[in-house]
């Protein structure tokens, strides 16, 4: 009989600590001292950061200048998630590779803010990318790269505030006027100088397809993508690459615009075989002094430096 | 030092849950993979671990649950396996050979038709421990306790099997089988534990703790028994690590106990070699 | 089906034995009684492994007909013990040299049944028998091979079949480890135990009450002293021999000579 034994030993310890384990998660009280707001990527917690001020901590969880759409949490990571204050999403899938972790801090009983709640979602159109038969990247897919787009931010901004009163308790109404104000500011400003692209230059081919929003916003025709798909990590085909030169043909496109992760060696190729310029993006990451305002404006200087 | 080493998995659900999850894991692995240490059937289970892959890819595409994939890529392997056995004697190492990469193949191609191409085709190989959800547990304890029962049901022919297939053969215990139901086994672990370790890792669960225990162990009971323990404090000593050194989970479990083996051999042989010199020096004190 | 209690322990009819589609011997007679025992003489590749094994049920006849204790091979496991040759991979086993014999009583005791005073009895006896009384309790890869081929021994005769298949038992043993095994087997031979062993030591194919010497081929098959003539020794394995007060004695290889010395 040791030998049945030997065998249920382990596994009724294991139906023990199986029962205890299921027991319901332990829930955040209100009254937690010193929570944090965590923010999923960096755009979003510089905003979060100038909203909230020094009055409440704000985390970021990918690091600035890795790929939002791949990053993977770590344990320490994923335990700051579940015990956070409050967790900033972007929603939409961006951040891909913290779904299971999203998914701990939910079951966990954390509280959420999806931000593409909040602004009106845009859905891959004709014409964007190349389709290469890849099921997510079917026209009608959401869009999930809203950050682009000041207006989105601002009202982002607007219903963050209201939450934030709601769980920490804490005012920033004052302050949340004052970002939005700000946005509306840099929202005209790159309406004025985009105003004064020709018709004919406002046509964008990019890394990856993650200027939906702006070009919807400042009135840009995406015309092909050079990874076709929403994010860095699909690779494109022979195929593929021909209908985009093909694209780039019709369309008298001058420039291509490449970001991080699009691969180099297919940027030059296209600029040699296509005859047109390559011009660095940076479109998922702060520069360096951390504000969101320096990052859009340097976007909408590239891009209408480059199609002047 | 308590906290140090209570402490995340204290504070943690999904810590503890992936403890537990690791534990459910090394006991279903301690048992099985005493089975293919003993009958040489690590061939098999890195099979089976590679057939996995490209039936999760698949099923995962059609939206499927992957376990159903998962199930049909190691059933295809162990047949496609056993026809070139059957079919050819000279080559069916080089066949066997080009299967396994012609299946890693594929599933990887398939992975990369999807948009998350590398991060999900690491989460297959390499599991999501600490992403586990109490569903997925749940799946692993029943696993876990089928492959307990069968082990319990079928000990006699196993043990026989291991010693000699013609004498489980003459004993009344039809080889093929108890052969073929330890394969399922095998496949079962494989299978259930992706979601855990990955299908690539979950070989190295299998290997590494039931071969630790052969290294000492006397009876085959214990084995499984040390197996299970060395697997679960392989899994305590990774998750620790992860934590601690932000390093990948599932990856640090394998490392743990891919380190436990070696360290085990080192102290077993440092152990023999002293006693070998201890009774060598009595005998030349007698002499 | 008649009582079996009275049938032999091996009856075949023009049995043909091999792998595959390939005959390695045709055309096998044979007929033995209960409580007697068959030596299967010759090289190796001669087809004594071949015959023990079909008879064992591992391997299908080729043609023919084949009853072991009245019943088709392998239908009666409890009652027939069968041990191969020399098994390497085994000594990788955790196991002791008792568990290995313990495993004898697998095919009395089934998937299920509980281990008994019966079966501990048996164990014990197949210890003494075998004297391995001070290494019992030791693991198998700490004996040397004479000592693990006694305890594979041990292993069938824990099994208290009625009939014993037993494939070059006393390879590696010592002079006096092979006295018991003979021993052994002369007294189950009395209390009505068969025994058909392969072998291609002369001696102890003599001491059998028959042997059929093969060489892909029946040389010869009767009673063992007929049977062991020096020209159907030297035909099986290529040996010169001759008797020398009533024992064969056997002497160097046959370099050529046809039909060799008589």
């Amino acid at each position: 009989m040791t030998r049945v034994n030997r065998l249920a030993l382990p596994l009724v310890a294991a139906a023990l600590l199986f029962a205890a384990g299921c027991s319901p998660a332990r829930k955040e009280t209100a009254s937690r001292p010193a929570a944090a707001i965590v923010a999923t990527y960096s755009v979003l917690g510089s905003v979060l950061g100038e909203l909230v001020g020094d009055r409440i901590k704000v985390v970021t969880m990918i690091p600035n200048g890795l790929d939002v759409h791949e990053w993977e949490p770590s344990a320490r990571d994923i335990e700051a998630l579940t015990k956070a204050g409050l967790v900033v999403e972007n929603g939409l899938g961006l951040e891909g590779g913290m779904g299971k972790a999203l998914e701990q801090a939910r079951r966990s009983g954390a509280r959420f803010f999806t931000a593409s709640d909040y602004i009106v979602v845009r859905k891959v159109g004709e014409g964007e990318g190349i389709p290469s038969g890849d099921p997510d990247q079917a026209i009608g897919a959401d869009d999930p790269h809203i950050w682009t787009d000041p207006r989105a931010m601002k009202a982002v901004v607007a219903a963050l505030a209201p939450e934030i009163l709601k769980d920490f308790g804490i005012d920033v109404s004052g302050r949340a006027a004052d970002l939005e104000g700000r946005l509306d500011a840099l929202d005209a400003e790159i309406a004025d100088e985009t105003a004064a692209l020709p018709e004919g230059s406002r046509k964008l081919v990019t890394g990856h397809e993650s200027l939906g929003y702006f070009a919807q916003r400042y009135g840009f025709k995406l015309v092909g993508a050079v990874i076709p798909s929403l994010s860095t990590e699909a690779e494109g085909s022979a195929k593929d690459f021909k209908a985009l030169e093909k694209l780039i043909a019709e369309n008298g496109v001058k420039v291509v615009f490449t970001e991080l992760g699009t691969p180099q060696k297919t940027v030059d190729a296209l600029a040699r075989e296509a005859g047109v310029r390559a011009v660095p993006l940076t479109t998922h990451s702060l520069p360096a002094d951390g504000s969101y305002f320096s990052f859009e404006r340097d976007l909408a200087g590239s891009i209408i430096g480059a199609l002047k | 030092m308590l906290d140090f080493l209570v402490g995340p998995f204290a504070g943690n659900s999904f810590m503890a849950n992936a403890l537990l999850a690791g534990i459910l894991v090394s006991v279903c692995c301690g048992i099985v993979g005493t089975f293919v240490v003993l009958r040489g059937l690590a061939f098999m289970g890195d099979a089976l671990a590679h057939g996995a892959l490209p039936g999760i890819a698949i099923a995962l595409l059609l939206g499927l649950p992957g376990i159903l994939g998962a199930a049909a890529g190691a059933l295809a392997m162990v047949l496609g396996i056993g026809l070139i056995t059957r079919r050819s004697n000279l080559g069916s190492d080089t066949a066997i050979g080009l299967l396994f990469v012609g299946m890693l193949a594929l599933g990887v191609a398939i992975v990369s038709r999807s948009r998350s191409f590398s991060g999900d085709l690491v989460r297959i190989l390499f599991g999501e421990i600490l992403g586990i959800a109490p569903a997925e547990m749940a799946l692993q304890f029943g696993a876990t306790l089928a492959i307990g029962i069968a082990t319990a049901v079928c000990y006699r022919p196993f043990l026989l099997l291991c010693f000699s297939p013609e004498q489980a053969e003459t004993s009344g215990f039809p080889a093929r089988v108890f052969h073929g139901i330890m394969l399922g086994m095998i496949a079962l672990t494989v299978v259930v534990s992706f979601k855990t370790v990955g299908t690539m890792l979950v070989f190295g669960m299998l290997l590494a703790p039931a071969a630790s225990a052969a290294l000492f162990s006397r009876k085959v009971g214990t084995m499984m028994a040390a197996a299970s323990l060395i697997g679960s404090l392989s899994t305590y000593l990774g998750l620790l690590a992860s934590y601690y050194l932000d390093i990948a989970a599932g990856a640090s479990i394998a490392l743990a106990a891919s380190a436990v083996f070696f360290v085990l051999l080192a102290l077993t042989r440092l152990f023999r070699a002293s006693r070998s010199r201890g009774s060598a020096s009595e005998e030349a004190a007698h002499a | 089906m008649p009582e079996d209690r009275a049938a032999s322990a091996l009856e075949t009819g023009s049995l043909s034995i091999g792998y595959g589609s390939e005959a390695i011997v045709s055309s096998l007679n044979l007929s033995l009684e209960r409580g007697m025992s068959l030596a299967l003489v010759g090289a190796n590749g001669s087809g004594k492994t071949t015959l023990l094994k079909t008879i064992a049920g591992l391997l299908a006849p080729l043609s023919g007909s084949i009853m072991v204790l009245g019943s088709p091979p392998l239908a009666l496991p409890e009652r027939v013990a069968y041990m191969g040759q020399f098994h390497p991979t085994s000594f990788m086993l955790p196991l002791r040299a008792i568990d290995v014999i313990r495993m004898g009583r697998f095919a009395a005791l089934g998937l299920f049944g509980k281990a008994g005073s019966v079966d501990e009895e048996a164990v014990e006896e197949a210890i003494e028998v075998m004297s391995l009384g001070p290494i019992a309790k030791q693991p198998l890869n700490a004996l040397s091979g004479g000592q693990r081929q006694r305890v594979f021994l041990a292993q069938a005769v824990a099994r208290r079949a009625e009939l014993l298949l037993l494939d070059e038992p006393a390879a590696g043993m010592d002079a006096s480890s092979r006295l018991g095994y003979r021993r052994y087997i002369e007294a189950a031979a009395a209390r009505g135990v068969s025994s058909i062993i392969a072998t291609h030591d002369i001696e102890e194919a003599a001491a059998c009450d028959q042997a059929l010497l093969l060489a892909r081929k029946v040389v010869a098959y009767g009673s063992g002293r007929e049977v062991l003539t020096a020209s159907a020794v030297s035909e099986t394995f290529g040996l010169v021999g001759r008797y020398e007060d009533g024992k064969l004695v056997v002497m160097e290889p046959d370099h050529g000579h046809c039909g060799g010395e008589d």
